[in-house]
């Protein structure tokens, strides 16, 4: 190492100092954009759905809301469904939350019914959690307590979210976190319904 | 005078070729201390990030285990793992059972979220801190369509603090096969 330190040191030597300081600026200015791009640390959200090649017709979805009720997709055939597997505890979950509100308010009088499914929480978890977003969501929240919607709906990290055609088949899929009121989701959703 | 510039130089043609060879960034956290590692492939992106046993142990916690129920897991050298596909060619598939790791040059097999999961269950964790536990792990097996696709969560080293390694991430693309390593990752302290 000291042999090359010595030929480098031989070889930088026949620049004058002010070449060798504007090189070092330029140095340092490119190491501090590159280390600039690493220094957000949290993951963006996507701005875009996923079509599938292949739309599979949607799985069964039986679940009880936050009233208590059962909510079964079946009786939402002609209806647009966007339905988003969540967790309190999953931090893209809990930042796409409120996109997903101005998705609904966007889209409910469009024929289209938004539908969160809650995996292994319960309504003393989830209720004060609602209540930190802005806007808090209006859509209905359902309870799969045993994990086993996202088992036959073969989700395998939360969040996933699938759109089902009024048809009733998956023709869109977001893996990961997503910005749902971007323009490119809320058109692509509204087109469906058309 | 000279040769303060040439060390420094010489550290910063370093510091690029490390970036170039293996587009290999770090970033550490100043008020935490938080070391992430991140790298980039083929168009996918994948990083480390090291997670502290008190804030594994606080997540757990939270979730319904009892600190001796959250003690294996919080000090096994845990990150909070993110992999995305920005750009690739296609539809990445990947398996966590076929990455790898290298400490001290040897292989070392990561336990998987299954064998987690029953000495859990033996400990007698309830159902939903399980269901947490279970969904909160990286994914073991994924696809991701480019543009976007992305998960984030926890991966266990098993390893002791302190203990640096080198990991290999593997995934394919219709059966053709490609990898990226993030080197010199350490465990937290």
């Amino acid at each position: 190492m000291g042999k090359s330190m010595k030929q480098h040191y031989e070889a930088f030597s026949v620049l004058n100092n002010k070449h060798v300081l504007n090189i070092i600026l330029l140095a340092v200015l490119a190491l501090f954009i590159n280390t600039a791009s690493y220094a957000e640390n949290i993951p963006p959200l996507t701005h875009n759905l996923t079509k599938l090649k292949n739309p599979l017709a949607a799985p069964a979805l039986k679940l009880k809301n936050m009233d208590d009720e059962i909510v079964d997709i079946k009786d939402l055939k002609g209806k647009v469904v966007v339905i988003n597997f969540w967790a309190t505890w999953c931090p893209p979950c809990r930042r796409e939350m409120s996109s997903l509100e101005r998705l609904h308010l966007a889209t409910k009088d469009k024929n289209v019914v938004l539908l969160a499914v809650n995996v292994g929480e319960d309504m003393d978890t989830i209720f004060p959690f609602l209540g930190m977003i802005a806007p808090s969501p209006s859509f209905p929240i359902l309870f799969d307590s045993d994990a086993s919607a996202m088992k036959k709906w073969k989700v395998r990290g939360l969040p996933t979210t699938y759109v089902v055609s009024p048809q009733g088949k998956i023709v869109y899929r977001a893996v990961g976190g997503r910005e749902f009121d971007h323009p490119s989701i809320q058109e692509a959703v509204i087109k469906l319904t058309k | 005078m000279h040769d303060f510039i040439t060390v420094l130089l010489l550290g910063l043609m370093l510091s690029f070729s490390s970036y170039a060879g293996s587009a290999q960034g770090i970033e550490v956290d100043k008020s935490t201390g938080i070391v992430s590692w991140k790298t980039g492939a083929h168009g996918v992106s994948f990083s480390l990030t090291q997670i502290l046993p008190e804030q594994a142990r606080a997540f757990y916690v939270n979730r319904g285990f009892t600190l001796q129920q959250s003690e294996a897991f919080a000090t096994s050298c845990v990150y909070m793992t993110v992999m995305r596909n920005d750009s690739a060619p296609g539809t990445i598939h990947f398996k966590r059972s076929n990455w790898s790791v290298r400490v001290n040059n040897k292989a070392h097999k990561l336990k998987s979220v299954d064998a987690w999961v029953d000495s859990l269950k033996q400990q007698k964790v309830k159902q939903s801190a399980l269901i947490a536990f279970r969904w909160a792990q990286f994914p073991v097996e994924q696809e991701y369509e480019s543009g976007g696709d992305w998960n984030q969560g926890m991966l266990s080293l098993g390893l002791p603090a302190g203990s640096k390694f080198d990991l290999t991430v593997r995934w394919d693309i219709d059966g053709e096969k490609y990898e990226t390593t993030l080197r010199g990752v350490q465990c937290a302290k």
